[in-house]
């Protein structure tokens, strides 16, 4: 057995760090917030990681990568989450929009796209959820109509009418990977077609939904007769539901979210100075509970990797893992909530100090546990992942798959 | 699509040389066992030794033995390490009833037969209706002889557990440094774990197969969203138990200095884990699940022993976090986290 990631995924872990603590500021809390610095320090940064090669170095060569392995993906998205995403929303450029326009673009679109995302220059949003389809994703009604006048190359056109919510940074995304219905005849999966549009295009508005996790990231977007052609669709016209869960698969292993909260427990006793001793010892118990759970996560994490190197993850896998990790982002929320809450407010770290700042912590911890709440919903709801798990469970004891309403939905299951 | 792109997406280019299987020769030693122990009678064997205790060893240590399990030496390689982890895996899914994780831990140097790890305060273990030499150590890595008392409890209520007399070691074992000590109580424990999760894939297991037969308001169990997310949070709290099983073996197998925050880590998940699955299991078999006739019962009622000892869930705690201090658990920031990035 081997648990050691070994010394090129330490080497590219101190760099990694190195880069963070020369470019990012120790107090950063992510690109969403209301100060535009720090949108624009997670332009720089990408600029930055983009140049050294390091934004984009899973994707293979003449698509501006360096073909790096699994790990070495592991070990980027470990140390950026841990430092609150100084990708800033282009993650997902990374992630899964840009392997994404590799497997279904055509060669005009993947010159189109690529570049700019291996770049680090382009924001793109994900139009996927509707007012009134969330879980039940298959069953939106924003609808591209064939638009009579058709494209100037004598190809189809069509105007789309309708309305997508919970867009993450669509106010400042200038692409939209949207979701839209082409047809209404035959299963409601069939239907539906995937448009690259620009977010500039006439007839889009953004409005900003004001929650509790912060700025930028609930939007809503009103599609209003906005014009796209054959050479905006993504795959084929009818044939988005398969891209769709392609989607929803690379995005539910995307964020190593126990990264960021192994981070956080880890710092608690530097953070805390003398007042650590002063804890409860029941708090101090459930801290290193919490720990075990990181860990435990960490490696549901690393099974899912380590599967997908040969080709064979299972739902069993995936679904497991991103219940667990979820669950972590919650509950780990809870127990440094309640450690940062025995501090006192203002009081600097003391004689024990490494290099942790108590301030820094404190708000880093205010940040988690406001954008925890919705790590179990967004992507999918946590009961998506359990409706898959429990599926694959009982099915590979050879019985047939259960047929529950709701299971054709947004958790990536191949229904 | 070009073979780059499906490269990019698959992501299957190399790397990495993590591995977090055990070896597929410990994985096939584990089979052998698991079959050899059902030709002894698999279910029956705990069935027969809560009748007449003193047959526990007859029942078990032969099958074994024929095996090759007592030449293993898991402080002498990793093959052999994880052999015996295998090994303890496969005793816990029949519930084999013989301290088969403590007769492989049992401390080199051939004056013991098995190794219990004890909490000095109530030292106890699962040996009524054997005759082996038995040592123990505790957390703090404190090694002892000790004898087993007499006990009038029935196997049925005790799980065979009775109260143990320690006597301090005299002599060189007495003067090892805490280190060995504390090196045993992490094999201890881990191969502990290892039992006790091969316990929960068996109650798993039996529970899945139950709500697909088992049918109420004309469709079987597994139908009802409800059942099926009770199993699913069972499943997730054994998949994350057989993952940190692996890595408190490996930490040992390659002699990482916090093997015993590992272990300690492991057995404190696996407890919390113990609990949340036989609660479930139970609750899907319905009332069938206490019954003699099923396996669940038998199960549940010997897995309380590994669930309870030496430590149950507060008290692992405790141990765990008073271990960690201020250090943490090792990780990508813990302790040996920024030595290993310099
Ligand atoms: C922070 C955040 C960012 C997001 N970003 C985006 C984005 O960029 N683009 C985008 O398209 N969407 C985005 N979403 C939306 C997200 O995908 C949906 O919230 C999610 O799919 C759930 O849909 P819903 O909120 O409509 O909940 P609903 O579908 O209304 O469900 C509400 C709750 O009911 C329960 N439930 C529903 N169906 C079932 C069932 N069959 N069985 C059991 N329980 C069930 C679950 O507990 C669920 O959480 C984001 C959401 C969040 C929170």
């Amino acid at each position: 057995m081997e648990y050691d990631l070994g010394p090129e995924a330490a080497a590219l872990r101190g760099r990694l760090r190195a880069l963070v603590r020369e470019h990012v500021p120790a107090d950063y809390l992510g690109a969403f917030t209301a100060d535009p610095a720090d949108l624009a320090i997670a332009q720089d940064f990408c600029r930055l990681l983009a140049d050294e090669g390091l934004l984009c170095m899973a994707w293979p060569e003449e698509f501006g990568g360096r073909g790096a392995s699994l790990w070495e993906q592991t070990v980027v998205r470990e140390e950026m989450w841990a430092r609150h995403e100084p990708r800033g929303a282009q993650y997902m450029g990374v992630n899964w929009v840009g392997p994404t326009i590799m497997r279904h673009g055509t060669p005009e679109q993947r010159a189109q796209h690529l570049p700019p995302i291996a770049r680090g220059e382009v924001i793109w949003c994900q139009g996927f959820s509707e007012p009134g389809s969330g879980s039940d994703l298959a069953s939106l009604r924003t609808a591209a109509r064939p638009d009579p006048d058709g494209d100037d190359a004598g190809g189809r056109a069509w105007r789309i009418h309708g309305q997508k919510i919970w867009t993450s940074y669509a106010s400042m995304a200038q692409w939209c990977f949207l979701l839209a219905r082409t047809s209404s005849s035959g299963r409601r999966q069939q239907g539906l077609t995937i448009f690259l549009v620009p977010m500039d295009s006439p007839g889009i508005e953004v409005r900003p939904i004001a929650c509790m996790m912060g700025p930028h990231h609930l939007n809503e977007v009103f599609l209003d007769g906005v014009r796209v052609t054959e050479a905006d669709v993504l795959g084929e016209v009818d044939g988005g539901w398969a891209v769709v869960q392609e989607v929803l698969a690379f995005e539910r292993v995307g964020i190593a979210r126990y990264a960021r909260v192994e981070r956080l427990l880890q710092e608690a006793p530097a953070a805390l100075g003398d007042a650590w001793d002063e804890l409860p010892a029941e708090l101090r118990g459930r801290w290193a509970r919490m720990l075990t759970h990181a860990r435990r996560a960490r490696l549901l994490a690393y099974r899912v990797v380590s599967r997908q190197g040969t080709g064979q993850v299972s739902p069993v896998d995936s679904a497991a893992y991103r219940i667990a990790v979820t669950r972590l982002d919650q509950d780990g929320a809870e127990v440094l909530t309640e450690i940062a809450m025995a501090a006192e407010p203002d009081g600097e770290a003391g004689a024990h100090v490494d290099s942790v700042d108590p301030r820094r912590w404190r708000r880093a911890v205010e940040d988690h546990a406001r954008y925890a709440v919705a790590s179990t919903v967004a992507s999918g709801s946590i009961e998506m992942q359990r409706i898959l798990l429990s599926r694959a469970l009982v099915a590979a004891s050879g019985a047939p798959s259960s047929a529950q309403p709701g299971t054709a939905a947004r958790a990536g299951a191949a229904s | 699509m070009t073979a780059a792109a499906v490269d990019a997406v698959t992501g299957l280019a190399a790397g990495g040389g993590v591995v977090l299987d055990l070896s597929d020769e410990a994985a096939e030693f584990g089979r052998t066992a698991q079959r050899a122990l059902e030709t002894a009678g698999g279910d029956e064997l705990a069935q027969a030794a809560e009748r007449e205790p003193a047959r526990r060893a007859e029942l078990v240590a032969p099958v074994l033995d024929e095996l090759g399990a007592w030449d293993l030496d898991p402080r002498g390689s990793a093959d052999e390490l994880e052999a015996a982890a295998a090994l303890c895996r496969a005793a816990g899914w029949w519930a084999a009833p013989y301290p088969v994780a403590q007769r492989l831990a049992r401390p080199a140097g051939g004056d013991a037969d098995a190794l219990f790890v004890v909490a000095p305060a109530a030292p106890a273990a699962p040996v009524g209706g054997l005759d082996l030499r038995l040592a123990a150590v505790t957390l703090d890595g404190r090694r002892y002889a000790a004898t087993a008392r007499e006990s009038d409890v029935p196997a049925r209520r005790s799980a065979f557990v009775v109260g143990l007399d320690l006597a301090p070691l005299a002599g060189a074992a007495a003067d090892a440094d805490a280190a060995g000590g504390q090196a045993d109580a992490a094999l201890g424990l881990v191969l502990g774990c290892w039992t006790l999760l091969g316990l929960l894939d068996r109650a798993m297991t039996l529970t899945r197969t139950y709500i697909l037969e088992r049918e109420q308001f004309g469709q079987p169990l597994a139908r009802f969203q409800g059942v099926q997310f009770q199993l699913t949070d069972a499943e997730v709290e054994r998949a994350g138990v057989a993952e940190l099983a692996g890595y408190a073996l490996w930490s040992i197998e390659s002699g990482q200095a916090e093997a015993l925050d590992d272990a300690l880590a492991l057995r404190l998940a696996a407890v919390e884990a113990a609990e949340t699955v036989f609660r479930i299991t139970h609750q899907l078999h319905g009332a069938m699940g206490f019954c003699d006739e099923t396996t669940l019962s038998w199960l549940s009622r010997y897995s309380q022993p590994l669930r309870r000892l030496p430590l149950g869930r507060s008290a692992t705690q405790d141990a765990l976090a008073s271990r960690l201090g201020r250090r943490g658990l090792a990780g990508i920031f813990g302790p040996n986290a920024m030595a290993a990035t310099k």
